[in-house]
């Protein structure tokens, strides 16, 4: 019983059903699965396919978001029971992305965003054009485990080290990985300005995450 | 002449873009904009800075619009007339890296690099106006445009179009282009010497900086190009026909803004849209797509009065290699058949769409564009052409290598009627072999360097070069000293 409903969720989440997601969530609780379990064996199993099925390029971005929002229709449904219960959320790990102030170039972060949720991770998109002082903020704010910088023009890739220099000065450094990424940047340039990381596309943004939050 | 769309298809593209531009809006970021918008008739929220533009403030502003302008050159021999029926050929803009030439490593952009370009660019023929087609590593940005401006001015007699990226940065650039110009009457008498060009951010939306320095234009009534950037299935409708709708509601709101502030300012109107690959995530400028958009937007460009400026030969492969050049062709070919009156990125000297600019495919697109301009010039069809005299006199026997007046007929007409490649082997095999069996991007390179070494054009005046380079030594104090 319980291991077909985490296929019929997985099956959901992969044709990016988000009706059946709810519907099928639903039925698992009213079944007395616990609601973690709905989650992992389940949802977040089925994203995890066409997330992979996505580096792999067997399937489309639209594909990719439309399980990522079959999921988090899913959850919609388990997590005030979850928060109810008091059990304890694994969450992956909280990245907050964002492109740095004077470059409003959206997609690439918005598709790093995307891949990372994806992969289990909780994504907070903050947009472009953000400030330094506005990423302080947030930080400070949501506590992030990683901070994504995204930079596409030559002229603002020195936000991306403002933004690093001003965690440093208000002792947020310590708290949160810092990785950069956009068309222009490169490793060396991540290596300059004391980030974390770097990654070139979205796929390999993903296991920098990982290998930051494990390490 | 290829022409994609019918008559019934041009007018239901440009009944929805209407109704886009009343119903849905353009966000507009910029208040004095959206006051002088409003006071001519338009619908502005003050709150969310969406302006719905009613379909006859457009044609009030088309009307306005010139449907051809000049753009003035150093050397007089170089200016061209855009919409004049022919198509126009811009090399490419804005490589953060540069592939050496030397050492064959991918390696930051340098303002050599710019002067190099810009130099070669000069030389090349298909070449018909000239964009910054390196944005330079090596000198600061606080006086980034003027020294791009400046090396750029050094380096070419031909037209230049040059970079605006920050109010500040374009006035000064502004500034320097009067001095080019020969003084500020002279300027504001011939604004055309100079020109640039600018996105929006689709989907539907103008920030305050390009509509600053948009409003700059129309004050010196000096040319500039406005193109969407959408990315088909990403910030615009994944159907080609909603990409046009979509792109021509965004361009359409400068062109009303523009013709409210400066009446006459030259627009070229255009797209350098595109679709994102939905396997890869990236956008995918070398695909089919992007060419039907351009047959397209060209198409309803010239329905209504504008000529088309399309972004049409940019490639995506990283290297100069066999896919860099098919792209090339294929773009630049169906834009110019379309009848763009500018292609954009057409002589290609960047590999991985705008990122890293390569010495070799700058060669090697010269050839290709070249080959696209003779295809562009067609067939010549009169009495003499149809060489029925030449024909009879050569008879059955002898042939056009071997009779007088055929080859006197052949020199006469040759250079009209067979282009010569810079770069591309036609020799013989054994002659290939002779000369070393070089590939298309060993010659490239080896041709390149030559012509570094031998283009010499007319210096920029000295007392010219001493103001901008005093004007560009002022900034960067006022910048300290702030
Ligand atoms: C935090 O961790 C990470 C990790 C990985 C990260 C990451 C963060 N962020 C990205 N990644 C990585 O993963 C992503 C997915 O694989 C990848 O993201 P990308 O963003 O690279 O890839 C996307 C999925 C698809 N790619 C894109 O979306 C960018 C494509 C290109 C063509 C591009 C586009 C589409 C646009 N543009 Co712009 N644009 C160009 C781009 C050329 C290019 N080849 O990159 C570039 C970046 N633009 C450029 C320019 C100059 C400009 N653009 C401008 C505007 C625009 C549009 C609005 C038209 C549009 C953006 C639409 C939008 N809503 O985002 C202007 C900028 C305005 C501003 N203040 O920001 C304007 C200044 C043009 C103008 N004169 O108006 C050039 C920058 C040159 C430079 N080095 O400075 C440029 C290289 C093209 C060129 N040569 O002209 C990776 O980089």
């Amino acid at each position: 019983m319980e291991s077909m409903i985490f296929e019929e969720l997985q099956n959901a989440v992969i044709e990016g059903d988000s009706e059946k997601s709810v519907s099928l969530a639903k039925n698992a609780l009213e079944a007395g699965i616990p609601p973690l379990d709905v989650i992992t064996n389940g949802l977040a199993k089925g994203v995890k396919t066409v997330g992979d099925l996505f580096s792999e390029g067997q399937v489309f971005l639209v594909e990719l978001i439309l399980a990522g929002d079959a999921m988090k229709a899913g959850m919609s449904v388990l997590l005030p029971v979850i928060k109810e219960s008091k059990a304890e959320m694994i969450s992956a790990g909280k990245v907050m992305i964002g492109t740095v102030q004077g470059d409003i170039h959206s997609i690439g972060k918005d598709i790093v965003g995307t891949l990372l949720e994806a992969d289990g991770f909780e994504v907070l998109n903050v947009g472009e054009d953000v400030q330094s002082e506005t990423f302080m903020e947030k930080v400070k704010e949501h506590k992030p485990d990683v901070l994504g910088l995204s930079s596409l023009l030559t002229v603002t890739m020195p936000a991306q080290k403002d933004v690093i220099e001003k965690l440093k000065a208000s002792g947020l450094r310590g708290d949160v990985k810092v990785i950069v990424g956009g068309a222009p940047t490169t490793q060396e340039w991540a290596d300059e300005i004391g980030a974390d990381g770097w990654a070139g596309d979205a796929v390999s943004a993903v296991s920098l995450v990982k290998q930051l939050i494990k390490g | 002449m290829y022409r994609l769309l019918g008559r019934g298809e041009i007018s239901a593209v440009h009944t929805a873009a209407m109704e886009v531009l009343e119903r849905i809006g353009v966000v507009i970021q910029h208040d004095a904009a959206l006051k002088k918008l409003a006071d001519a008739g338009a619908t502005v929220d003050d709150k969310t800075k969406v302006v719905k533009i009613p379909e006859y403030m457009v044609h009030d502003a088309l009307q306005k619009s010139p449907r051809r302008h000049k753009l003035i050159a150093r050397n007089p021999k170089y200016n061209i007339v855009i919409g004049d029926g022919d198509s126009y050929f811009t090399n490419a803009f804005g490589a953060h890296y540069t592939i050496d030439l030397e050492t064959g490593e991918r390696r930051l952009s340098t303002i050599k690099d710019l002067e190099e370009f810009t130099l070669l660019a000069d030389y090349f023929q298909t070449v018909d106006y000239i964009k910054p087609n390196i944005l330079p590593q090596d000198v600061p940005k606080s006086v980034w445009e003027q020294e791009m401006a400046l090396a750029m001015f050094k380096s070419a007699e031909k037209h230049l179009s040059l970079v605006a990226l920050t109010p500040e940065g374009w006035r000064d650039v502004i500034e320097m282009a009067k001095i080019y110009a020969g003084g500020e009457d002279e300027f504001i008498k011939n604004p055309s010497i100079i020109d640039t060009g600018f996105n929006n951010v689709p989907p539907l939306k103008y920030t305050r900086e390009i509509i600053d320095m948009v409003l700059e234009c129309a004050k010196y009534r000096i040319p500039f190009d406005i193109s969407t950037g959408l990315l088909s299935s990403a910030s615009g409708p994944v159907t080609l026909a909603g990409t046009i709708v979509q792109g021509i509601a965004e361009n359409h709101a400068i062109v009303v803004l523009a013709q409210l502030i400066g009446p006459g300012t030259p627009i070229m109107w255009g797209s350098c849209a595109t679709i994102l690959d939905q396997r890869y995530g990236t956008a995918a400028y070398g695909s089919p797509e992007n060419g039907l958009i351009h047959a397209a937007f060209c198409q309803m460009a010239h329905y209504y009065g504008l000529p088309y400026y399309g972004a049409a030969g940019v490639i995506d492969s990283k290297v100069p290699d066999q896919q860099a050049a098919y792209e090339n062709t294929m773009n630049v070919l169906l834009a110019t058949v379309s009848g763009a009156d500018v292609v954009h990125d057409a002589v290609y000297g960047i590999v991985e769409a705008g990122v890293t600019a390569s010495y070799e495919m700058f060669a090697i697109s010269n050839d290709i564009c070249g080959a696209i301009k003779r295809i562009s010039k067609g067939i010549q069809v009169t009495p003499e052409t149809l060489a029925v005299d030449i024909i009879e006199t050569v008879g059955h026997e002898k042939n056009h290598l071997n009779t007088p007046e055929a080859l006197k007929f052949t020199k006469k007409h040759l250079l009209e009627e067979q282009w010569q490649p810079l770069i591309s082997n036609r020799t013989s095999r054994p002659e290939w072999e002779k000369r070393g069996s070089k590939t298309i991007e060993d010659v490239a390179r080896e041709k390149v360097k030559e012509i570094l070494l031998t283009h010499k054009i007319e210096p920029l005046d000295k007392k010219m070069e001493s103001a901008m380079r005093k004007l560009i030594e002022d900034r960067t104090k006022k910048t300290k000293s702030n």
